[in-house]
């Protein structure tokens, strides 16, 4: 199959050669020298360059086309390979230009490439110029200057009068020009306030050097009173074809920017959909394959349950190290154990201290002792605050005498009890027909004494 | 100190309309329901629950937090759009969301209770008994969340301040935080199940009309109001 005729992104001027080369399946070089050889043939090269350089899109443009039609997640697996172009196939690979991100191959990568289409322009903005075009730039200048002197040498009259003005205009017109391109190669990326104004002042530098160099031609041959009349009548024309044009303009400037936000939508929703394609799909397919096993299902629903609400709404502050975090993550470790649902209401947080840390994994210990022999829901109830925190463990199994404990049983009295008297806590057990629950309290100034 | 009509015998049967947009989860509520709820009327967006609510007035709606159509503010919308329909029919919020800018936008709209959907047919037969006789349903995350917003410590000096939560109504929140139905924090305070009643429809009434600036914080911490 034969490659897509785009432009490649690190080109000595534009990249046209580039990809005409990869394009006809020629040598880089052969593509350049008939470019040259044609572009001394009475400059049809020159024009011909030109025409694919207006023409014939950005590598990186053709990138970002295929986001627009992202099917949601599960197609997201294997996406059509969008129409890339290569750099590394046939020119030397630039450092400085990043090579297009390759297709996705897993699901779990699907949202980055995606993103990555988007964040690139950053890492471009620094150098505008390639590495090699300032020097080209320069040289064709020094080569116009020499061909002056040289028609000078012969005898041809030269004046700066002549070649200033069309030096300028040149200039202007090369300024404007390569605006067109960033502007069409930045269209779809969201561009900076600075890109933009920059933009603008390039335009305007162009414009003005542009008129500036016509006009001074124009005067040598007219007078300036004409000139003058000439000036305000292209103005007025000008003026009304803008006042035309305008409603034009606007649509397309609000049909450009809605895409815009329509792109920004659709990476959002393709993260969300590569999210619940690693997580909520596959817990389905699980469920799905342990149908049989209630216990097994419960255990699977609910912790994708706590994942999902973790994703949506964890506090993106980020509490972690802090106390509630800590218990919740706990909590759900033991959830999944046991298979008992344990249901954690927080109100308040603190620091993870070394007491709240030995509070932590009491609440830990009184959490598994209930799914362990209560069953059921274990609800777990948690008020920290600057002064303290406490704990509720509840759950609603046939209970126990906490006194009637072999002595040997070391889960409570040594993983609660004691250890919630070494950090200066305390620990109370309240059993009855009703069920049990583990009261422990923690208060913060005695937390730095030694961990046991 | 009971300043709300509370009737002493809950009715004999109770309507309720069905409102999520979810119908597998709407034919598993109305199987799960008690035999004693005759369920009136299903509806699954903003616009068709406010018309089915208005044409069957239900004794309680059992109302989806999150629901399509509308201006999209979901079940709250649903109650502001009945609210001319007085007080004879209440709304209880079921949700599966965890986020208290949900949860304290239903109650604040004016939906009488919050529960989660992972209830047990029996524990929502008995929130909707509950809220038909006019009383107030409180899930542990929603006395959490009502801790949370009031502080822990705040105590009103009368009953009838509207910025803090009194002595015992803090108490109460913090038992039904623990975990402990309506019974177990009545015999736990010695107080009569009603008395526990009166204290968390107060409590409601306070997360409803409450313009404390510290629950105004919380909740646009929380990106709410």
């Amino acid at each position: 199959m034969k490659p897509p005729l785009l432009r490649s992104p690190d080109g000595l001027v534009a990249g046209v050669c580039g990809g005409l080369a990869l394009h006809l399946g020629l040598r880089l070089r052969v593509v350049r020298v008939l470019m040259v050889l044609l572009a001394l043939a009475g400059g049809a090269g020159v024009f011909l360059y030109a025409w694919l350089w207006i023409f014939v899109p950005m590598a990186s443009d053709r990138l970002a086309a295929p986001l627009r039609f992202v099917p949601p997640a599960p197609t997201l697996k294997a996406p059509p390979a969008p129409a890339l172009f290569l750099p590394a196939a046939t020119a030397p690979p630039s450092p400085a230009t990043p090579h297009p991100p390759s297709a996705p191959s897993e699901p779990g990568n699907a949202a980055p490439p995606v993103a990555g289409a988007f964040l690139r322009p950053g890492r471009r903005t620094g150098g505008r110029l390639h590495p090699g075009r300032k020097e080209l730039l320069l040289g064709v200048a020094l080569l116009l200057l020499a061909g002056v002197f040289l028609a000078q040498e012969l005898g041809f009259a030269v004046s700066l009068r002549q070649v200033l003005p069309v030096a300028a205009a040149g200039v202007g017109a090369v300024l404007a020009w390569s605006q067109l391109d960033d502007a069409r190669r930045e269209g779809l990326r969201n561009k900076a306030g600075a890109d933009r104004a920059a933009g603008l002042a390039r335009l305007l530098l162009g414009l003005v050097l542009v008129m500036v160099g016509v006009l001074v031609m124009v005067s040598g041959a007219i007078s300036w009173d004409l000139t003058w009349a000439t000036l305000l009548a292209t103005g007025a024309v000008l003026a009304g074809v803008a006042l035309v044009l305008a409603p034009w303009a606007l649509r397309f400037w609000k049909d450009f920017e809605d895409e815009r936000a329509g792109r920004v939508r659709e990476a959002a929703r393709a993260e969300i959909a590569a999210h619940l394609h690693d997580s909520v799909l596959q817990t389905l397919a699980l469920i799905q394959n342990r149908a049989g096993s209630e216990q097994d299902v419960v255990r699977l629903a609910r912790a994708q349950e706590r994942e999902l609400r973790h994703w949506l709404y964890a506090d993106p502050a980020g509490h972690s190290g802090n106390l509630t975090e800590r218990l919740r993550a706990l909590a759900g470790e033991v959830e999944d154990s046991y298979g008992h649902p344990v249901e954690v209401v927080a109100v308040g947080d603190a620091p993870l201290t070394a007491g709240q840390e030995a509070l932590a994994q009491a609440a830990r210990e009184a959490i598994i002792n209930a799914a362990k022999h209560a069953g059921g829901t274990v609800s777990v109830y948690l008020e920290a605050g600057p002064s303290g925190s406490e704990a509720f463990i509840r759950d609603r199994g046939p209970g126990f005498d906490p006194l009637a404990v072999p002595a040997d049983r070391l889960g409570i009295r040594e993983s609660i009890t004691t250890r919630m008297q070494r950090h200066g806590g305390a620990a109370t057990i309240r059993s009855g027909p009703d069920g049990t629950e583990v009261h422990l309290k923690m208060p913060e100034q005695e937390n730095r004494s030694h961990d046991g | 100190m009971t300043d709300e009509p509370v009737p002493n015998n809950p009715p004999s049967t109770v309507s309720v309309v069905v409102v999520d947009d979810h119908a597998i989860f709407r034919s598993g509520l109305r199987s799960d329901l008690d035999s004693r709820i005759r369920v009136v009327g299903e509806a699954a967006t903003v616009e068709a629950a406010v018309a089915v609510v208005r044409a069957r007035r239900p004794d309680v709606v059992l109302l989806d937090v999150h629901l399509p159509g509308g201006r999209g503010a979901g079940g709250a919308e649903v109650i502001a759009g009945c609210g001319d329909l007085g007080g004879s029919t209440r709304f209880l919020a079921l949700s599966v969301s965890d986020s208290a800018e949900d949860v304290v936008a239903v109650i604040r709209a004016g939906a009488r209770g919050y529960v989660t959907k992972t209830i047990s047919g029996a524990g929502i037969s008995d929130a909707v008994f509950r809220i038909a006789s006019g009383d107030a349903v409180f899930s542990p995350r929603l006395a959490g969340f009502v801790l949370d917003a009031f502080g822990t410590a705040a105590v009103a000096s009368t009953g009838t301040e509207l910025d803090r939560l009194s002595a015992r109504e803090l108490e109460v929140m913090r038992l039904i935080a623990r975990g402990y139905s309506y019974k177990e924090v009545a015999k736990e305070l010695f107080i009569s199940v009603k008395t526990v009643e009166t204290h968390v429809s107060a409590v409601l009434r306070k997360l409803q009309l409450s313009s404390r600036h510290e629950l105004t914080r919380w909740a646009a911490e929380r990106r709410l109001l």
